[in-house]
C-alpha cells in the first residue's frame, strides 16, 4: 500500500462528518509526521526481522458505516465468564450489546482526547502510533477515579468481518486513578479475508493504582495486527500484562512501559503460538527511570510449520534507578525443523546497585522427556502435547483472572489439536 | 516372558553389547551386576525401546513376539516397565496428570474403563502410601524438586500403578539411604508374584539382600561372563570383578 493511497484514505477520514473537526489539527500533525518517517523497513534496527511488504500488497480502505454488522452478532465464541463486554465491530462501537461496570467512565477516544485538550504524552510515538492518531476511528477510553476497585473485568471485543481489505485504528486510553484497580481484557477476533488492525493503547497508572491487562490476539490468519502499547507508572503502581497470541498473518506487539515512580512494579508476560507461515513479533521495552522498582519480562513462543517469531526485549536501567530488581526470560519451543525464532533479550544498565537477570533458550521438545512419557504407555502425539502443554503451563499462571485463564487454556488445547 | 538371543548393539558405530543371551521366565527375578560402562543401561534401554542404538544382530522376544520393531508405548502397554537410572524432570506437567494419563492409556489398552479425576485420586492415594510419598508431591511437576531418593520412589510408584509383567530396575538403589532402600525393596517385594518378572540392574549386593533374586549375571564389556545365584553376588561383593576378567 503506497503512501499516496494512505493520503487518499486520510482525506476520506478528514471528510467524515460524524467525527468532530476539532480533532483535525491533531490528525494532520500526526499524519505529516508519519509521512516524514514512512513505514519502517528492515533496515531499521527494530524491524530487521519483520517484513512489512504485506502491508503494501492490499489497498486497505477505512471502515465505513456500511461495514457495520448486518445481523445480530453471535458473541458465544468469545464468551468469557464474569466480564462486562464492550463490542466493536469493524471499527464500529456496538452500544446495544455493550455493558460496562459501574465506577468507570467510558468514552470514545475522541471524547477522551477532547477532555485532555488534544494532548497526550506522545514523546515515544512510533510510526504506527502516528498512523493511529491520524486514522483513529474506534476503541473506547476508560477513566477510573481514585479509590475505586473495579471487580468486573472490562472485556473489549474487537471483531473484524469483511471480504474487502479494511483498516481499523482502535484507540484506547486507560487512566487508573490513585489507589484504584481494574482488569482490562482486549480480545481481537475475526474472519476477515484481509485486514489491517493498528491499535494504540495508552495507559496511565497513578500512585498505588493497579491494572491487570490481558490481550488475546486471535485475529484471522489474513490479518496484519499491530499492537502499540505504552504505559506510564507512578509511585507504587502495579501493572501486569499477559498476551496470548495465536492469530494474524503478521502480529507485532510494540510495548513500552516506563517506571516513573519509586516502588512501581511491572510484569509483562506472553505466550505466542504460530503455525503455517505466521509471523509473531514482540518488541518490549521496560524503562526503569527511578530507584526501587521491580519488573519482569517473561515471554514464550511455540512455533510449528514454517512459522517465525521474534522476541526483542530490552530492559533499561537509568543511572538514577538504583536498587532496580528486574528479570527477563524468553523461552521458545520449535515443533518443526522449519520454524525460526529470533530471540534477543537485552539489558541496558547504567546504575551500579541493581539486581538484573536475563536468559533465553530456543529448542525442540526434550527427547529424554518424550521417551520417558512414551515408556509409560503414553503415545507419541499425546506425549508431545503433554510436553508442549507443560512448556506453556508455567506462563499461564501469569493470567490473573481465572475465567480468562480457562478460556485461554481451552483455546490453547484447540490450537494443539487436543480433544477438549 | 523375555528371551534375549545373541543381542549385539552399538551406538555411533561403537559396539556396546556383544552377544547377550538371557531368558527370563514368568515370576523370576534376574539380577545383572557389572561395572560402570559395561552396557547394563544399554540393555535396559533396548528392551524398552529407546531408539538411539543400532541392533546389528540377535533378537529380543517378549511373550512370543519380537520387540525390536515396536514403539516404546506399545511395549509399555504390553507390560514392560523400566525404572530409570536417571528419572527425567518434566517441567509444567503435574505428577497426578501424568500418572493418570499413563494409567488410563494402560486401562484403555486392557479394555477397561478409564478412571475419572475423582476415582483416580482415590486410587493413587492408596498407592503413594506403599512407597511413602507425601501427597503434596502429586501436585508438583513430574520429578521437579524431588530428591534422588524421591525420584526413585516415584519410579516404583509408577511401577505399582501400571502393574507391568516385566519390570526392569536400572540402578534403582544407587544413591539411596538405608530407609529409602527398604521402601523401594518393600515396594518391589509386595508387587512380586508368580506371574511378574524382574530384571534388576545394580552395582551392589545391598538391594539384592532384600530382594533375593533367583539368578545373578555378571556383565563385563557387553558380554555376560558368568551366571549363578545369590552366592555369585556375595562373591562379587567380597572379591570385586577382577577375578572374572580374562
Ligand atoms: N547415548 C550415548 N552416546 C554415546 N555413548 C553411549 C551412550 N549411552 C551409552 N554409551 C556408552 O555405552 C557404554 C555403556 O553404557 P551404559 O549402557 O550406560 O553402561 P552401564 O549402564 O553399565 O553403566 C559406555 O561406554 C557409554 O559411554
Ligand atoms: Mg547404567
Amino acid at each position: 500500500m503506497s503512501l499516496s493511497h494512505f493520503q487518499a484514505e486520510f482525506e476520506k477520514m478528514m471528510n467524515r462528518d460524524y467525527f468532530s473537526s476539532s480533532i483535525h489539527p491533531m490528525r494532520n500533525e500526526a499524519f505529516s509526521k508519519f509521512n516524514e518517517c514512512g513505514f519502517p523497513t528492515q533496515k531499521w534496527e527494530d524491524w530487521q526481522f519483520t517484513n512489512l511488504t504485506s502491508l503494501q500488497k492490499d489497498t486497505f480502505r477505512i471502515s465505513e458505516l456500511k461495514d457495520g454488522p448486518t445481523q445480530k452478532i453471535d458473541l458465544s465464541p468469545f464468551h468469557i465468564d464474569n466480564v462486562a463486554n464492550i463490542v466493536i465491530y469493524n471499527g464500529h462501537f456496538q452500544k446495544d450489546i455493550s455493558h460496562f461496570p459501574s465506577g468507570i467512565n467510558l468514552m470514545s477516544g475522541l471524547d477522551y482526547l477532547e477532555s485532555k485538550e488534544w494532548k497526550y504524552n506522545n514523546t515515544y510515538d512510533s510510526p504506527f502510533d502516528l498512523l493511529n492518531t491520524a486514522f483513529m476511528d474506534s476503541g473506547m477510553s476508560v477513566v477510573i477515579d481514585e479509590n475505586m476497585t473495579i471487580n468486573t473485568p472490562i472485556h473489549m471485543v474487537f471483531i473484524s468481518n469483511s471480504n474487502e481489505p479494511l483498516m481499523v485504528n482502535p484507540r484506547v486510553h486507560i487512566d487508573v486513578g490513585d489507589s484504584s484497580s481494574a482488569t482490562f481484557i482486549e480480545h481481537h477476533v475475526g474472519v476477515s479475508s484481509s485486514f489491517f488492525e493498528n491499535g494504540s493503547i495508552f495507559i496511565n497508572l497513578e500512585q498505588n493504582a493497579q491494572l491487570n491487562h490481558i490481550r488475546i490476539q486471535s485475529n484471522s490468519t489474513k490479518t496484519i495486527s499491530m499492537a502499540n502499547i505504552q504505559a506510564e507508572q507512578s509511585l507504587d503502581s502495579k501493572y501486569t500484562f499477559f498476551q496470548y497470541a495465536d492469530g494474524g498473518q503478521l502480529g507485532r506487539l510494540n510495548m513500552v512501559t516506563r517506571l516513573n515512580g519509586e516502588g512501581a512494579d511491572c510484569n509483562l508476560n506472553g505466550l505466542a503460538l504460530s503455525k503455517n507461515n505466521q509471523h509473531l513479533d514482540h518488541h518490549i521495552i521496560t524503562d526503569h527511570r527511578v530507584p526501587h522498582c521491580t519488573s519482569s519480562q517473561n515471554f514464550k513462543s511455540i512455533l510449528q510449520d514454517k512459522s517465525t517469531g521474534v522476541f526483542c526485549g530490552r530492559t533499561i536501567v537509568r543511572e538514577q534507578a538504583q536498587k532496580t530488581d528486574s528479570k527477563q526470560s524468553n523461552k521458545n519451543l520449535l515443533l518443526s525443523k522449519n520454524a525460526l525464532m529470533n530471540s534477543n533479550p537485552q539489558l541496558e544498565i547504567y546504575a551500579d546497585d541493581v539486581k538484573c537477570s536475563h536468559g533465553s533458550t530456543t529448542g525442540e521438545l526434550d527427547h529424554e522427556a518424550l521417551f520417558y512419557l512414551r515408556s509409560r504407555g503414553i503415545d507419541m502425539m499425546e506425549a508431545k502435547n503433554l510436553l508442549t502443554r507443560g512448556f506453556a503451563n508455567e506462563i499461564m499462571n501469569a493470567i490473573r483472572h481465572n475465567c480468562t485463564r480457562s478460556f485461554i487454556d481451552t483455546k490453547f488445547k484447540h490450537w494443539l489439536g487436543d480433544e477438549v | 516372558m523375555l528371551n534375549i538371543k545373541s543381542l549385539k548393539a552399538s551406538i555411533d558405530g561403537k559396539p556396546i553389547l556383544k552377544g547377550i543371551n538371557l531368558n527370563i521366565k514368568p515370576g523370576e527375578m534376574h539380577a545383572i551386576m557389572g561395572l560402570n560402562g559395561s552396557g547394563k543401561s544399554t540393555l535396559a534401554n533396548i528392551i524398552t525401546g529407546r531408539d538411539c542404538y543400532d541392533v546389528s544382530d540377535g533378537d529380543v522376544i517378549y511373550k512370543g513376539d519380537s520387540l525390536l520393531e515396536k514403539s516404546p508405548e506399545t511395549r509399555a502397554l504390553e507390560g514392560i516397565f523400566m525404572s530409570f537410572q536417571y528419572p527425567v524432570v518434566i517441567p509444567g506437567v503435574n505428577l497426578t496428570y501424568f500418572l493418570k494419563a499413563a494409567l488410563n492409556a494402560h486401562r484403555k489398552h486392557r479394555g477397561e474403563e478409564e478412571l475419572d479425576a475423582m476415582r483416580f485420586l482415590k486410587f493413587i492415594r492408596e498407592k503413594i502410601k506403599q512407597v511413602e510419598i507425601d501427597e503434596k508431591y502429586l501436585k508438583r511437576a513430574v520429578n521437579e524438586g524431588f530428591s534422588g531418593g524421591e525420584k526413585k520412589r516415584n519410579e516404583i510408584l509408577q511401577m505399582i500403578t501400571l502393574e507391568p509383567s516385566l519390570s526392569i530396575l536400572d540402578e534403582t538403589d544407587s544413591g539411596l539411604d538405608i530407609d529409602a532402600l527398604k521402601i523401594v525393596a518393600n515396594g518391589v517385594n509386595q508387587y512380586r508374584n508368580k506371574d511378574n518378572s524382574f530384571l534388576v540392574i545394580t552395582h551392589y549386593q545391598r538391594l539384592l539382600n532384600y530382594l533375593k533374586p533367583d539368578f545373578v549375571h555378571v556383565l563385563i564389556d557387553g558380554v555376560i561372563v558368568k551366571s549363578g545365584d545369590m552366592t555369585l553376588a556375595h562373591k562379587l561383593e567380597e572379591k570385586g570383578y577382577g577375578w572374572l576378567e580374562s
